[in-house]
């Protein structure tokens, strides 16, 4: 036995060696290989692109997006104020005297908050009634359908 | 300084007596170390509600609108001073506020709910307020034993 240890050894040995020098022989077969494909693929698509006008442009702006609406008092740079009474009621039902809601008028957030606060000082500086609307307003042309709005309401 | 607004009710009187009541307010402006930038008259209306004030009933005032320039802490007194003139029927103060551009943001609020940001952060809040549900670990995906 103890004759024989020194052969296994020996033999472990080599074994080890030869499985470095594999190790090392992949290492160095892997490395170029890949570094040489990204930089041929990089030219390849640069060449594409000059050669080839019809290739598919990348940066481009989605052509099917709709337009963005806007709100009427938006869309046509209305500017409400309190002093224009005839305007304000017309976000007033003329049955109730009540502000329409941002479902019926379907105003952006800003200007309805911006209609509801320009009502209140006008109805506090006593240029516009509550819950009344000027009867000489009273057949002005609807700006919105009360009828149909966009969510349903309890009224 | 600040420019302020003020929708003024004069109550029915004759023509000097309504130019003696102008030229009284605008005095008291320019006491307060104010300037008037501009004076509209808006005539002669019915009230669109019945006002009560210095013990009469008004029915029909002169509307004039004031715009002027008065530092902030003066206001408390020319509120305090309209008050107490006989001849108003009523007055307010209120601030003329700056042209600020505001992008509209309709487009966003009539998308489905599910799009809608302020939906989704609601969303979010509600899955936060949910109590941590006790796991089996079983690795089954229903339970395993008689209930």
């Amino acid at each position: 036995m103890s004759a024989l240890m020194p052969a296994i050894s020996k033999t472990g040995n080599i074994l080890k060696s030869f499985m470095n020098l594999r190790a090392s022989l992949q290492v160095a077969r892997v490395r170029p290989f890949t570094s040489s494909i990204k930089e041929n693929s990089s030219r390849y698509d640069d060449l594409k692109k000059e050669s080839d006008p019809d290739m598919p442009l990348e940066d481009i702006k989605n052509p099917f997006e709709k337009e963005k609406i806007k709100c009427i008092l938006c869309e046509h740079n209305i500017r409400v104020d309190y002093k224009n009474v005839r305007l304000l009621s017309q976000f007033v039902s003329r049955y109730t005297g009540r502000i329409y809601g941002r479902h019926i008028t379907r105003l952006c957030k800003a200007q309805q908050e911006r209609v509801e606060k320009e009502i209140w000082k006008a109805q506090q500086a006593g240029l516009m009634g509550g819950y009344t609307r000027d009867l000489a307003y009273a057949n002005d042309p609807q700006l919105f359908n009360p009828d149909q709005p966009i969510r349903p309401h309890r009224f | 300084m600040i420019t302020y607004e003020m929708p003024l009710l004069l109550r029915l009187m004759t023509r000097p007596e309504l130019v003696s009541t102008l030229k009284r307010t605008a005095g008291i402006i320019f006491d307060q170390g104010g300037i008037i930038r501009r004076l509209d008259s808006l005539g002669t209306k019915d009230l669109p509600y019945r006002i009560s004030s210095h013990g009469a009933v008004h029915r029909r005032a002169s509307q004039f609108i004031i715009e002027f320039v008065v530092p902030p802490s003066s206001i408390k007194i020319l509120k305090d001073e309209f008050e107490r003139d006989i001849d108003v029927v009523r007055s307010r103060i209120y601030k003329v506020e700056e042209l600020t551009p505001v992008e509209c943001t309709l487009h966003e609020e009539i998308l489905p709910p599910a799009y809608r940001k302020d939906v989704q952060e609601m969303v979010e809040l509600a899955k936060k307020k949910f109590k941590p549900k006790f796991k089996n670990n079983t690795g089954l995906s229903y339970y395993p034993f008689q209930k």
